[in-house]
C-alpha cells in the first residue's frame, strides 16, 4: 500500500472507495478494523463473534457506501453501524435481558468508605480490573452495552443514543444506573480487600 | 443544594454539560458534606476504571486477510471489474 494513502483522510478515501479504488478500501479497513473488532469484542466477549459483526458492518458499509452523502461523517456512521451490529447480535444470540434493576442505589445512608484514597496499583490491579469485567458483563444487555459504549469506548451520549435508537436522557439514565452498579461492586471489593489486610 | 441533586449533577459534570454557576454549587457542597464528596470521588474513578478495562485482542492477520479479499472481492463485482 503506498504511504500516500496513510496520510489522506477518510472523506478523500471514501470518495475514492466510490469510485471502485482498491487501495483506498484496503486503508479503511486497515485504519478501522481493529476499533470495530475491540468494540464488538468488549460487547460479545466472543473472539468468533466479533470477527463475524467487523465482517458483516464492512459489507454493510460496502454496500451502501453510496448513499452516503457527506463523506466526512464516514466514521460517525461507521461505529452507528458498528454499535448496532452488536447490539443487534446480542438480541439475537443471547437471551436478551432488559431487566430493571431496583435497588435503592441513590439511597444509601451508610457512611461511604472513600475507595478513592487507594494506591494506583490496587485500583487497577488486575484482580479490580476483573471485578469490573465482571461486574460490567453481568448487567442487564441495554445498560451494558451503553456503558460499554460510554464509558468502555468513549463514544458521546448522541451516538449511542442514535446507534441504540434509545432517546438521550434513556441514555443517560441507564448509564448513570450502571455507573452506581459498578460504584457498589468496586466499592465492595475494595473494602473486603482493605479490612482482609494488604499481607494475605 | 441537597444531596440528592448534587449526586443527580454528577454525570452533567463528567460530560462538562453543567453551567458555570451549577459548578459553583456543586463544589461549595462537597466542601462541607464528606458523603457527597466521597460519592463523586468513587463515581469518577468508576468511570475512569472503565476506561481501562479494555483488554488485548486483535483480530488474526488470517481474519484480516479474508476480509480485505472479500470486501476487494465485493467492491469489484460492485463496479463491474473482474477482481
Ligand atoms: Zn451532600
Amino acid at each position: 500500500m503506498s504511504k500516500e494513502n496513510k496520510d489522506l483522510s477518510d472523506e478523500i478515501l471514501v470518495g475514492r472507495i466510490k469510485k471502485g479504488d482498491r487501495d483506498a478500501l484496503e486503508e479503511i479497513v486497515k485504519r478501522y478494523s481493529q476499533k470495530i473488532y475491540n468494540l464488538a469484542l468488549h460487547v460479545t466477549r466472543d473472539a468468533a463473534a466479533a470477527e463475524e459483526i467487523m465482517q458483516e458492518v464492512f459489507l454493510t458499509i460496502l454496500s451502501k457506501i453510496h448513499a452516503l452523502t457527506h463523506d466526512a461523517y464516514f466514521s460517525t456512521w461507521l461505529y452507528r453501524v458498528a454499535m448496532n451490529a452488536a447490539y443487534g447480535y446480542l438480541r439475537k444470540e443471547r437471551k436478551y435481558t432488559e431487566q430493571t434493576v431496583s435497588e435503592d442505589l441513590e439511597n444509601e445512608t451508610a457512611a461511604e468508605y472513600d475507595w478513592s484514597s487507594l494506591s494506583d496499583d490496587i485500583l487497577v490491579s488486575e484482580e479490580s480490573k476483573d471485578i469490573l469485567r465482571t461486574s460490567i458483563d453481568s448487567l442487564p444487555d441495554t445498560m451494558r452495552m451503553v456503558v460499554i459504549l460510554k464509558d468502555v469506548e468513549g463514544f458521546k451520549n448522541e451516538e449511542i443514543s442514535q446507534a441504540l435508537d434509545l432517546s438521550v436522557p434513556a441514555v443517560k439514565s441507564r448509564l448513570h444506573r450502571g455507573r452506581l452498579i459498578l460504584r457498589r461492586a468496586l466499592g465492595d471489593y475494595f473494602r473486603r480487600y482493605s479490612y482482609s489486610g494488604a499481607e494475605e | 443544594m441537597n444531596c440528592m441533586l448534587c449526586s443527580k449533577l454528577f454525570q452533567e459534570y463528567l460530560d462538562n454539560t453543567l453551567s458555570e454557576e451549577l459548578i459553583h454549587e456543586l463544589n461549595l457542597h462537597m466542601e462541607h458534606c464528606s458523603r457527597c464528596r466521597v460519592f463523586f470521588r468513587t463515581y469518577s474513578l468508576t468511570v475512569t476504571l472503565s476506561r481501562k478495562v479494555e483488554q488485548p485482542c486483535c483480530p488474526s492477520e488470517e481474519t484480516m486477510e479474508r476480509l480485505t479479499a472479500l470486501l476487494c472481492d465485493k467492491l469489484c463485482s460492485l463496479h463491474g471489474k473482474r477482481p
